[in-house]
C-alpha cells in the first residue's frame, strides 16, 4: 500500500496541476519536465566532479585522419572508444562509442550531406599524462588529458573549449537485464542458499561471516554491483497512462562542455524563448524532442516540433559551434559563472580585478544512440554558418513564388471559397502568390485525394490559378488512414511500410482521420515509394501549381505519450528512441523528393515542414508551429525565426495574425507588418477563428495591409538574393545583429530586430498602441537610411523612432546597394521581366556595394543559367560587372530608375554600356535629403554599364 | 440544306460586326498622332492628353516633356503621365472595350502576362495571347441582362402580387386579431359569469350549512328543493329509481345500495317523484330517519348534504370555468402571438409577411438546411437531429435597402464559445427558394434566399457600349 500511495502521489500532483491550470495555456502535464524522463533524471542526478574515465593512452592509434583511443570508466570497467577527426574547414569531430556494446548503438544517418572530409592530424607531444595533437590552423592544439580523462581545445594560450572538464561524460553502456524473472530465480535461490550457508557457517564459525565482509574483492564487487543498481525508470517507465517497454534498458549518454570567455550562447531550436539562451540551473533544461505542443507557452525551455542540436557560442572575439549529432530526445543544460551576477557585480569584477573569467558550461543529455559531437571552431559568426554547411548542406534554394506571400487558413471550404478569396486579392489589389489548403480538403483526412463535393474539379481550381499565375499548397501529412478502401494505406501495409509497434504489428495511433498507421520514413525504400506517389499520374488532381505542406510529423500521436509515438515502436532493427527527431526530417525529404521527381528533375520544390532536425534546411521551409493571436507570440517570432537561421535554417515564419484565437485589428496589421519582413510570410487561422481574409477589417486596415505586403513584393529581388546567398553560403538570411557586428556587445541579446542579409535592419512594431520604439543601429563609424523617408542616422546609437499605425521601421546601411521592382503586380510570377529600382545608399566613405541575382525563378536550370552581378559604387562611378561570366542567362528586366542616397548634386550624370554607346541621364535631386534620382537609364540588368556622376 | 443556309448567314453577320468593331478601333488608334499616346486613357481624360510640347501632371504637380507621356517611366505622383504602362504604383488604364462595358485596371495588370481587358489592350507588349472578346462577353452580358431585366419584370410582377396578397393577409391578420380579441371578450365575459356563479355558490353553500345547522324548517324546505336539484342528475325536474338509486343510500351499521324495490319503495311506490311530491316524502324521510341518507354521509346529514351539493354543482362548475379559463388563455397566448408577429417588420407594403410561417430546405452536401424566415434557421446532417442556427434577429441591410439582408442569431453554441448565427441575402427571383448555404468561419453561416419581394423597382442598368 504505501509503495502505491508514493507511486501515486506524483500523479495526483500532476492531476490537481493539470486541473487547476487555466483554460488557455499548454497542458503542461501533457508533457514530461526531467525528472519525469528517466534518463534525464539519472544524468542530472550526476554533479560535476572527477570523471571516472581514464583515457587509455597505450591504446592510441593515429592514423593521417583519425585518433582512436579506449576510454575506461574506473568504477564498472566498461571500456568505450573515443575518435577524434580533423575535419576540412576547421571542424573537430569528437565520437565516443562503447567499444564493445551488446548491440550496435544508432548513428544518425543521412544528416550530414557526405562523409566530412578530413584533414591531417599530427602528434606534436605525448607522455603518461596525456597527448598534444595539432588541428593544424592557427596554431590550434587538442590536448587529450589521460586521467581524468578531458578534452582541451586550445589556440596559442587559450582554452577554446573543453570536454568533460566538469566530469559529466556518462555513458550508459547497454547491459542484460537483471530483474528479469529467469535472472531473478537464480539469484534468489542464490541468495536463500547463501542465507542458509552462512547460518551453518556462522554457527561453525562465528568469524567466517566477518572475514568474508573484508575481503576486498569482494567489497570491490558490491561497489560495482552498487553502480549497476537498478533504478526506477531504466527498463521500464510510465508516464501518465503510457508505458515505454525500454528492452533494450538504460542507454543515455552525456558529455559536457565548458566555454571560457563565453557568456553568450544562442540555438538549439525549436523553443519559444529569446535568442541568447538562458542558464537553466534553477529549472529544466532545454529540451529537444519534436512535440506537437497545443497552444504552447512562451520563454520557457520546453521542447516544441522541431530539433536542431546544434549551440552557437559567442564573444567578441570569437564564435565557435557545437553539433550534437543526436535524434534522440535530449536535454541541454546551461550555466554560467556570470549569470546571477548583476551589471553592478560584473563592473565590480572588472574594477577588483576579479580573476575569474566568465565561462559558460554546457551539458548534453541524450537518450541513446553514441557522442558524435562537431566543434565548429569558427572564427567569425561566417565561418561557423560555413562550418555547419559543410557537414549538413545549405537552404534549399525556393522557386522564387515561395518567397512571396502566402494565403492560409484552416480551411478554404470548397473550391467556391478559394475562387473568392482569389478574387478577393484582386479586387483589393493585394499580390499573393499560394493559397492553401488545409486537411478538409481531403476525401475524409485522406491524403493524397480531394473531398468529392467541395473540391470536385481540382485540376479546374489549379488551372484557375495558373491563369492568374498563382499557385496551390495541399497539405499531406504522414498518418495515413486505416481504410482498406484506401490505396495509399493498402499499399504501404502490403509493402510493410508501416512503423511497427513493439510486439511487431503495424503501429496504429489516432490522429486526423481517427485510427492512421505512420509509414517508416526512416526506410530508404519507403521514401521512393511515397515520393513516386506525387507523380502527376499518382496524385490525381495534382498539377505543376500544386505543391505540399507536411504538418504533424514530429509525428503527432492524439493517443500516444505526449502526443507522440511510442519510444519502444520499432524501425525496422532500431526504436523510435533512436531516430524520434529525425522523422520530421525525413518526411520533408521523401516530400521534396516527389516533388523534384514528377518535373523530370526540372522544377524546384516547395514543402513546408512543422517537424524538422538538423539539415532540413535542405528540403524547404519551416513555420513555428500553431501560434496564438497575441503579442507576445508576435514578438517571440523573432527570435524563434533567428534561432532557426543560425543553424541553417533560413526559410522560417511564423503564422501571420497567430493561428489560435483571433487578432485585434492593431495585432494583425503589426503582424502583416512584421511578417513581410520574415523569410516565410504566411497568414494563417484556427478553423474556429473568424475570418480574417485582409480586406475583412474596413479600408484603412486593408489599405495598411496592402502596405505592407507591397513593401515585401517590391524588395523581392533583394530577399530571392538572400536566399540564393543562404544557398550557396549556408548564412541565414533574417540575422541577430551580432552576426554582422560580432565585436558589439550591445548587439549580443538583441532580439527584437533583426538583419535581413547585411543591408536591412528591421525593428517591428510589437508593442500594442506603441507610439514609438527604440531601434540599435549598430556600427561605429556607419550611417543608416530610413527606407521610407530617406533621412540618414548614424551608427553606434539607439535611436527613438516615433511610429503610427502605418510605420514599418526599416534602415538600408549606407555603404550597400539593394535592388527592387517597384510595379508591384499580382504575383510574384507576373513580375518576372520587370525593370529594377537599384537603391544606392552611400557610407561616409561615398562608397556602396551590391549584387544582383536573376534566374528562371522556378527550375534547376539556375546551377548554370543565372545573371549574377557585383554592382559598386566607389569616386563617383556605378559599375556593374559579372560575378559569374560562365553562366548564361538573359533577362528583359532592365534598369529603370537609380536612386542614390546621401549624394551630392552632380552637373552631368553619363551612362556607358557595354557597346560603347554613351548617354546623358536626367536627374533629379532633393537636396533636402541628398537624394539623387538617375531618370530612366534603361540598360538591361544583365549586362555591363557604367554611370559617371560629374 | 436550309438549316445551314441560315447559320451561314449568321456567322458572315457576326464577321461583318467584327471587322466593323476592328476598322473603328484602328480608326480611332489613327485619330491622334501616336497610338502609343492614347493608350489608357478614356474619352473624358483624352483633352489632358492633347499633343503639346509639355504635360503637366494631372494633379498639377509638375510639368513633363510630352515625350515622357507613357514612355515607361514614372514621373507624376499620381501616375497620370503613364496610362498605358505599368510604370507608376497608383496609375490606371482604360480599357475600352468596345462592345462591352469599358473600365479601368490597375496599372499593374498591363502587361504582366494576363489578358484583363476583353479587348486585350493591356497586354500589347506580352507573351500572353489575349482574344479580343469583348463582342462575346457583351453578348452574353446584354442576354445576362435581359434576363435579369425579364426575371426583374416578372419578379416585380410576382412581387406586386405578393404585396397585394400580403396586403390581404396583412388585413386578414388583423382581423383575425380583431376576431380573437373579440372572442378573448366573450370568453372573459363567460369567465366573469362563472365566478359570479361560483360566489354565487359558495354563498348558496353557507348558507346551507347555517340552515342545517339551526334546524330551521323554512330554509330546511328550501332546502329540500337543492337537495332534489342535487339528486335530479338529468335535471328534468323529476327524481327516477335509479337517480335515487345513486345518490342514495341505506345505512345499517354500514352503508348499503339501494335495491331497485327499495328505491321505488322511496319514491313513494311510483318509478318518478317531481319536487312539490319530494318535499312532502322524501324529503322528511332523507332528514328525519336515521336508515337513509345521501350517500357518502357518514356524519351530521345536513353536512354532508351540503358537501355534496358542493361536489356536483361546484365540480360541474369548476370544469366548466376550467375550460374557459384554458380557452382564455390560448386565445390570448394566440392574440400576443399573433402581435409580435405583426409587430415584425415586413417591409413598407408587408410584402415579406407571406414568408412569415414558411421554410425552405436546400441540401449542401451531408446537410440539410432549413430557413424559415422571421422564425429560425436550422441544419440537420444526414443522421443527427436538428442543430439552431439562430433565431430571427432582425433586418441588417444596407442603410439604402435594409430589406436585403436579415440575421438570425443564438443559435446552438459553438466549441469555442459563441453561438451560430446566421446571414441570409434576399435577391431578386423569380421564385422563392433557398438558393446556397455557406459556412466561411466555424459557427457563421451565410445563406443566399431568393424571392421575388427582394426586386427592386429601380435596378440601375450597368452601361453597355451601345456605340457600334
Amino acid at each position: 500500500m504505501a509503495t502505491f500511495t508514493e507511486r501515486m502521489a506524483p500523479v495526483l500532483v500532476l492531476w490537481l496541476a493539470v486541473s487547476l491550470s487555466g483554460t488557455w495555456a499548454v497542458d503542461k502535464g501533457n508533457f514530461k519536465t526531467c525528472d519525469q524522463s528517466s534518463f534525464c533524471k539519472r544524468q542530472r542526478a550526476l554533479k560535476p566532479g572527477e570523471s571516472p574515465y581514464r583515457a587509455l593512452l597505450e591504446t592510441m592509434e593515429l592514423t593521417n585522419t583519425r585518433l582512436t583511443l579506449q576510454l575506461i570508466n574506473d568504477n564498472n570497467k566498461v571500456r568505450l572508444l573515443l575518435e577524434l577527426y580533423r575535419l576540412q574547414g576547421n571542424i573537430t569531430r569528437v565520437k565516443i562509442n562503447e567499444l564493445k556494446p551488446l548491440k550496435l548503438r544508432y548513428e544518425v544517418p543521412d544528416v550530414l550531406i557526405r562523409d566530412p572530409p578530413t584533414e591531417p592530424l599530427s602528434l606534436l607531444s605525448q607522455d603518461e599524462n596525456g597527448v598534444v595533437l595539432s588541428l593544424g590552423a592557427e596554431s590550434q592544439r587538442v590536448i587529450v588529458s589521460a586521467r581524468p580523462f578531458r578534452l582541451d581545445i586550445m589556440e596559442g594560450r587559450e582554452v577554446l573549449m573543453s570536454l568533460n572538464s566538469r566530469g559529466l561524460l556518462a555513458f550508459e553502456h547497454l547491459r542484460m537485464r537483471k530483474d528479469t524473472f529467469s535472472y531473478k530465480v537464480t539469484s534468489t535461490v542464490a541468495s536463500v542458499w547463501d542465507n542458509i550457508k552462512r547460518v551453518f557457517s556462522s554457527q561453525a564459525d562465528p568469524e567466517a561471516e566477518k572475514k568474508e565482509e573484508t575481503d576486498p574483492a569482494k567489497q570491490a564487487e558490491t561497489a560495482k554491483e552498487e553502480e549497476e543498481k537498478v533504478e526506477d525508470g531504466m527498463w521500464e517507465e510510465t508516464f501518465k497512462s503510457h508505458s515505454d517497454s525500454k528492452p533494450n534498458g538504460p542507454s543515455a549518454v552525456s558529455l559536457d562542455f565548458s566555454l571560457p570567455g563565453v557568456e553568450h550562447v544562442y540555438g538549439i531550436p525549436e523553443h519559444a524563448d529569446t535568442l541568447r539562451l538562458k542558464t537553466t540551473e534553477n529549472g529544466d533544461p532545454y529540451r529537444l524532442y519534436n512535440l506537437d505542443v497545443f497552444q504552447y507557452e512562451l520563454y520557457n525551455p520546453m521542447a516544441l516540433y522541431g530539433a536542431v542540436p546544434v549551440m552557437l557560442a559567442h564573444n567578441a572575439q570569437r564564435t565557435t559551434g557545437i553539433f550534437w549529432l543526436n535524434a534522440a530526445e535530449t536535454w541541454v543544460d546551461i550555466s554560467s559563472n556570470t549569470a546571477g551576477k548583476t551589471v553592478f557585480g560584473k563592473m565590480l569584477d572588472y574594477v577588483q580585478g576579479s580573476s575569474e573569467t566568465p565561462q559558460t558550461d554546457v551539458r548534453w543529455i541524450s537518450e541513446s544512440g553514441i557522442i558524435d559531437v562537431f566543434i565548429m571552431l569558427g572564427p567569425t559568426p561566417k565561418d561557423v554558418f560555413a562550418q555547419y554547411a559543410s557537414l549538413t548542406g545549405t537552404q534549399a534554394f525556393p522557386p522564387l513564388a515561395a518567397v512571396g506571400y502566402h494565403q492560409c487558413r484552416w480551411n478554404y471550404n470548397d473550391q467556391e471559397d478559394v475562387t473568392s478569396v482569389d478574387a478577393g486579392f484582386d479586387e483589393h489589389d493585394i499580390p499573393y502568390d499560394y493559397i492553401w489548403l488545409d486537411i478538409e480538403h481531403t476525401d475524409g483526412k485522406r491524403y493524397f485525394t480531394w473531398d468529392p463535393h467541395k473540391f470536385a474539379s481540382p485540376k479546374e481550381m489549379l488551372q484557375g490559378l495558373m491563369d492568374k499565375k498563382r499557385k496551390m499548397v495541399a497539405i499531406v501529412d504522414p498518418h495515413i488512414k486505416v481504410d482498406t478502401n484506401y490505396k495509399i494505406h493498402n499499399e504501404i501495409r502490403s509493402r510493410s511500410f508501416y512503423i511497427k509497434n513493439k510486439d511487431g504489428g503495424d503501429y496504429e495511433g489516432w490522429c486526423w482521420p481517427g485510427s492512421a498507421g505512420y509509414p517508416d520514413f526512416t526506410r530508404a525504400d519507403m521514401r521512393d515509394w511515397w515520393a513516386s506517389m506525387f507523380a502527376y499520374d499518382q496524385y490525381e488532381g495534382s498539377m505543376e501549381n500544386l505543391y505540399t505542406w507536411n504538418d504533424m510529423n514530429e509525428p503527432s500521436v492524439f493517443n500516444g505519450p505526449e502526443v507522440t509515438m511510442h519510444k519502444d515502436a520499432l524501425h525496422g532493427a532500431w526504436e523510435h528512441r533512436d531516430v524520434h527527431n529525425l522523422y520530421g526530417f525525413y518526411v520533408q525529404m521523401a516530400t521534396a523528393e516527389g516533388l523534384i521527381q514528377r518535373s523530370g528533375g526540372v522544377e524546384r520544390p516547395f514543402v513546408l515542414t512543422r517537424a524538422f532536425f538538423a539539415g532540413s534546411q535542405r528540403y524547404g521551409a519551416v513555420w513555428t508551429g500553431d501560434n496564438a493571436a497575441e503579442w507576445d507570440h508576435l514578438k517571440v517570432s523573432i527570435p524563434m525565426c533567428l534561432s532557426l537561421g543560425l543553424v541553417g535554417i533560413s526559410f522560417c515564419g511564423a503564422d501571420v495574425g497567430g493561428f489560435f484565437k483571433s487578432p485585434s485589428t492593431e495585432l494583425l496589421v503589426r503582424w502583416y507588418q512584421t511578417g513581410a519582413y520574415q523569410p516565410f510570410f504566411r497568414a494563417h487561422a484556427h478553423l474556429d477563428t473568424p475570418r480574417r481574409e485582409p480586406w475583412l477589417f474596413g479600408p484603412e486596415n486593408t489599405a495598411l495591409i496592402r502596405e505592407a505586403v507591397r513593401q515585401r513584393y517590391t524588395l523581392l529581388p533583394y530577399w530571392y538574393q538572400q536566399f540564393y546567398h543562404a544557398h550557396r553560403t549556408g548564412q541565414p538570411i533574417m540575422r541577430p545583429l551580432w552576426v554582422e557586428y560580432p565585436e558589439d556587445p550591445a548587439t549580443f541579446a538583441l532580439d527584437d530586430e533583426f538583419l535581413i542579409g547585411r543591408d536591412l535592419l528591421v525593428h517591428p512594431v510589437t508593442e500594442e498602441g506603441a507610439r514609438g520604439v527604440t531601434a540599435y543601429l549598430p556600427g561605429k563609424d556607419e550611417v543608416w537610411f530610413d527606407v521610407h523617408t530617406f533621412q540618414k542616422h548614424n551608427g553606434a546609437q539607439n535611436l527613438y523612432i516615433p511610429v503610427t499605425i502605418s510605420s514599418i521601421p526599416v534602415f538600408q546601411r549606407g555603404g550597400s546597394i539593394i535592388p527592387r521592382k517597384i510595379r508591384v503586380r499580382r504575383s510574384s510570377s507576373c513580375m518576372m521581366h520587370d525593370p529594377y529600382t537599384l537603391y544606392v545608399a552611400l557610407n561616409p566613405q561615398r562608397t556602396a556595394e551590391g549584387e544582383l541575382y536573376i534566374d528562371d525563378g522556378h527550375t534547376f536550370n539556375y546551377e548554370k543559367e543565372f545573371i549574377h552581378r557585383r554592382l559598386s559604387f566607389a569616386n563617383n562611378l556605378l559599375s556593374s560587372v559579372n560575378l559569374a561570366p560562365d553562366a548564361q542567362f538573359s533577362t528583359r528586366s532592365w534598369i529603370e530608375r537609380i536612386v542614390i542616397l546621401g549624394a551630392s548634386k552632380p552637373s552631368k550624370v553619363i551612362l556607358k554600356t557595354d557597346d560603347g554607346q554613351e548617354s546623358q541621364l536626367e536627374f533629379d535631386f532633393d537636396s533636402s535629403m541628398s537624394v539623387l534620382t538617375l531618370r530612366k537609364p534603361g540598360m538591361n540588368a544583365g549586362v555591363d554599364w557604367n554611370v559617371m556622376l560629374q | 440544306m436550309f438549316e445551314t443556309g441560315v447559320s451561314g448567314f449568321l456567322s458572315s453577320d457576326m464577321r461583318l460586326h467584327i471587322s466593323l468593331t476592328f476598322i473603328i478601333t484602328i480608326t480611332a488608334s489613327c485619330g491622334t498622332a501616336d497610338s502609343r499616346k492614347i493608350r489608357g486613357i478614356s474619352p473624358s481624360y483624352k483633352r489632358f492628353y492633347r499633343e503639346r510640347k509639355s504635360f503637366l501632371c494631372i494633379d498639377g504637380s509638375k510639368m513633363i516633356p510630352f515625350e515622357q507621356v507613357n514612355d515607361d517611366y514614372c514621373d507624376c505622383e499620381d501616375g497620370s503621365d503613364e496610362p498605358g504602362t505599368s510604370a507608376c504604383p497608383r496609375g490606371r488604364f482604360y480599357c475600352t472595350n468596345l462592345s462591352f462595358r469599358p473600365h479601368y485596371i490597375p496599372s499593374s495588370r498591363v502587361n504582366d502576362g494576363i489578358c484583363d481587358c476583353c479587348d486585350a489592350s493591356d497586354e500589347y507588349n506580352s507573351h500572353a495571347r489575349c482574344q479580343n472578346t469583348c463582342w462575346n462577353l457583351g453578348q452574353r452580358e446584354r442576354a445576362y441582362v435581359e434576363g435579369q431585366m425579364r426575371t426583374l419584370d416578372e419578379g416585380l410582377q410576382l412581387k406586386q402580387q405578393l404585396i397585394e396578397e400580403g396586403v390581404l393577409l396583412w388585413r386578414e391578420k388583423q382581423a383575425q386579431l380583431r376576431e380573437l380579441q373579440q372572442v378573448a371578450e366573450d370568453l372573459q365575459i363567460k369567465l366573469e359569469e362563472h365566478r359570479r356563479k361560483k360566489h354565487e355558490a359558495e354563498r348558496l353553500r353557507e348558507q346551507t350549512l347555517k340552515a342545517l345547522g339551526a334546524g330551521d324548517s323554512s330554509v330546511r324546505r328550501e332546502n329540500g328543493s337543492s337537495t332534489f336539484n342535487f339528486l335530479d342528475s338529468n335535471k328534468d325536474g323529476s327524481l327516477t329509481v335509479e337517480e335515487v338509486q345513486a345518490k342514495v343510500a341505506l345505512v345499517h351499521d354500514e352503508e348499503r345500495l339501494l335495491s331497485e324495490d327499495e328505491a321505488v319503495a322511496l319514491l313513494g311506490g311510483g318509478r318518478l317523484m317531481d319536487l312539490t311530491l319530494f318535499q312532502h316524502t322524501l324529503w322528511d324521510v332523507l332528514t328525519k330517519a336515521d336508515s337513509v341518507k345521501i350517500r357518502g354521509s357518514l356524519d351530521a346529514a345536513g353536512r354532508v348534504v351540503a358537501e355534496d351539493l358542493e361536489a356536483s354543482d361546484g365540480e360541474w362548475e369548476a370544469t366548466n370555468q376550467k375550460k374557459v379559463e384554458e380557452a382564455y388563455d390560448t386565445v390570448n397566448m394566440e392574440i400576443s402571438d399573433l402581435r409580435k408577429k405583426l409587430t415584425i417588420d415586413y417591409g413598407p407594403d408587408w410584402e415579406f409577411l407571406f414568408l412569415n410561417s414558411q421554410c425552405y430546405k436546400l441540401k449542401v452536401y451531408e446537410y440539410t438546411y432549413t430557413l424559415c424566415p422571421f422564425n429560425q434557421v436550422t441544419q440537420r446532417s444526414t443522421a443527427g437531429a436538428d442543430v439552431s442556427l439562430g433565431r430571427w434577429g432582425m433586418w441588417a441591410g444596407t442603410p439604402h435597402n435594409q430589406y436585403s439582408q436579415m440575421v438570425y442569431e443564438s443559435g446552438e453554441p459553438c466549441w469555442q464559445g459563441g453561438s451560430r448565427s446566421t446571414t441570409v441575402t434576399l435577391t431578386c427571383g423569380t421564385e422563392t427558394a433557398l438558393r446556397s448555404v455557406r459556412e466561411p468561419s466555424k459557427c457563421q453561416y451565410i445563406m443566399d434566399f431568393q424571392t421575388p419581394v427582394a426586386c427592386q423597382p429601380v435596378l440601375k442598368q450597368r452601361g453597355i457600349h451601345s456605340e457600334l
